[in-house]
């Protein structure tokens, strides 16, 4: 592959800000259905996400695409399948292709998800709720040690939006994710979207939750959309981002200080002109921020 | 208290449809833990559906919904994921449609979703240099029959007793599908081209004979030749052979040409 891009906006107030943080601005999602716009019209957006999964292929476009984006933004790589919480052996030919993409995408960081998506051998494709336990700490916390010396990395992990939780819950989600943090030495992916539907989903305080985990350990936030059915909320991708979830990203920026980040769309997805506007507003959210000196980083 | 495999493994049945989760090991929040629960089983049901149908738009317009929807209940039944990406999941579809009535009854279904998967591969197969003619201009006379050639990653050749796809032709374009009935042609050869444009055409049974030989057994020109003489006139075969040769360079589907006789290969 080409030599990568390199990152932008080195000297702008919300770097200067962000302290050990690395600050890489405001992304998008890449998708399929943009490749072509992302080429042509070179969009104001500073770096992508790109879902590891759909680039495990062998060649074709879609490793011609991520060639040539690649060599004019920096990508993150972001995984779905890692199934870091299942109690199954890891699948290590996956974990190889991740680990070669790794080499050839040279990432600015790797993510996943705080969850598991298998069991048995069977994948179900979902992002599946973990029991808030000491066991399952210490089953995560040993996998990501072991994913993390195997690709030679810290990995990002995302808080996941969830539908069912546990009678034997020891704790709480933001306590779980922290604890699983604080002993791993991994970073956290925070998708305040997920904080969002799991708040009106369990009745916790999306606030709260946030306060409650390290600040200095969250290294990228996603924004999203969702499905609101009243009595529940569901984390669908499929449109933009809801006024709820912009109040609590600006509450969250006033607490954190300068956090990279991006939108994700998964499904309705618009042009990218109107992504890009949308980001516009995590643009001003995030210079309009307060909370411009240096997070700390004890 | 159940440990955490326990918990993943009745959790997972019980999205998959199978024996259902205690209610009692769950939390009860604002959300009703079977709300909760069913919120997942269809989202399992629905992603592995829309996993199939991107890859089998035509085949899914074919069947109809009744028929479509009973081809993915039996397949997720019968083929829960064992991949890591859906990219893969539906690899083993046109094996089951074979081997599953009512589909089974109408083969033309089955190669119609062989077909799909196989432009599936070409799309996203690896990536590779092509040679040219001059290539095979560039050997001398005695180093043709020990000739053996590499074939773009993206070929695929691909078997078909039926019209299927001439089915997909007229899906593709909108139109009426032809009644299923026996092809006028043995095989379907697939590949990408240099523009990564997928591309298809039927071959007939001395260009098969050609492809089987040189691309599945890997087999020189020589033996190629050898193996066209026993179904065509021995002396209208060289320039059969050379006809054929030339078409596939010029549709970009050789990387590499090699003899075992000469030093000359690229």
């Amino acid at each position: 592959m080409k030599d990568r891009a390199v990152p932008a906006r080195t000297s702008t107030p919300e770097a200067r800000a962000s302290g050990v943080r690395p600050w890489h601005g405001y992304g998008l999602g890449l998708r399929t259905e943009h490749f072509d716009s992302v080429l042509d019209e070179n969009p104001a957006v500073d770096w992508f996400e790109i879902i590891s999964e759909n680039f495990m292929v062998a060649g074709g476009k879609p490793r011609h695409y991520l060639d040539r984006i690649r060599a004019r933004y920096p990508l993150a790589m972001h995984g779905v399948s890692l199934s870091i919480g299942s109690s199954d052996p890891f699948d290590s030919g996956y974990l190889r292709q991740l680990k070669q993409l790794v080499r050839e995408v040279d990432p600015i960081w790797v993510s996943d998800h705080l969850c598991w998506t298998g069991n048995g051998g069977i994948n179900s494709h979902d992002l599946l709720p973990l029991p808030y336990t000491e066991e399952a700490i210490v089953h995560v916390t040993s996998r990501i040690g072991e994913v993390q010396d195997f690709l030679g990395r810290e990995l990002l992990i995302e808080n996941v939006s969830t539908y069912v939780s546990f009678a034997n819950a020891e704790m709480d989600e933001a306590a779980f994710l922290s604890e699983i943090v604080r002993r791993s030495g991994c970073r956290i992916l925070l998708d305040v979207n997920n904080v969002y539907v799991g708040s009106r989903n369990h009745g916790f305080d999306a606030d709260a939750y946030v306060a409650a985990l390290p600040a200095e350990r969250i290294w990228q936030i996603h924004l999203a959309g969702h499905s609101d059915y009243g009595d529940y909320v569901i984390d669908t991708h499929d449109h933009p981002v809801c006024e709820a979830v912009w109040e609590l990203y600006a509450r969250t920026l006033e607490r954190l200080g300068p956090v990279t980040t991006m939108i994700e769309r998964d499904d309705a997805i618009p042009p990218l002109a109107d992504l890009v506007a949308e980001l516009g507003r995590a643009r001003r959210i995030g210079s309009a921020t307060r909370r411009l000196q240096p997070v700390d980083c004890a | 208290m159940m440990r955490l495999d326990a918990l993943e493994r009745r959790f997972l049945a019980h999205v998959r449809g199978g024996q259902v989760f205690p209610r009692e090991w769950c939390a009860q929040g604002l959300v009703d833990s079977d709300i909760g629960l069913a919120i997942y089983t269809n989202a399992y049901a629905s992603r592995l559906r829309e996993a199939l149908e991107a890859d089998h738009p035509l085949l899914a317009l074919y069947l109809g919904d009744r028929l479509w929807a009973e081809l993915c209940a039996g397949y997720i039944e019968a083929h829960p994921s064992r991949v890591r990406s859906l990219r893969h999941f539906g690899q083993h579809v046109p094996l089951w449609l074979a081997g599953n009535k009512p589909f089974s009854d109408h083969p033309a279904i089955a190669q119609l979703a062989a077909f799909e998967r196989e432009l599936l591969d070409v799309f996203d197969a690896a990536d590779a240099a092509r040679v040219d003619w001059s290539v095979m201009q560039a050997f001398d006379a005695a180093a043709w029959p020990g000739v053996r050639l590499r074939f773009h990653p993206s070929v695929r050749l691909l078997a078909t007793t039926t019209n299927a796809v001439a089915i997909w032709r007229a899906l593709k374009d909108g139109q009426s599908p032809p009644e299923a009935q026996p092809s006028t042609t043995p095989a379907h050869l697939l590949w990408r081209d240099v523009d990564r444009v997928s591309r298809f055409r039927a071959v007939d049974e001395v260009e098969l004979l050609a492809l089987r030989s040189f691309h599945s057994d890997r087999q020189d020109f020589a033996i190629v030749c050898e193996r066209l003489a026993r179904i065509r006139p021995a002396n209208e075969v060289p320039a059969l052979a050379l006809g054929i040769l030339r078409q596939w360079f010029e549709e970009g589907l050789i990387a590499s040409a090699a003899s075992d006789d000469s030093a000359g290969s690229t």
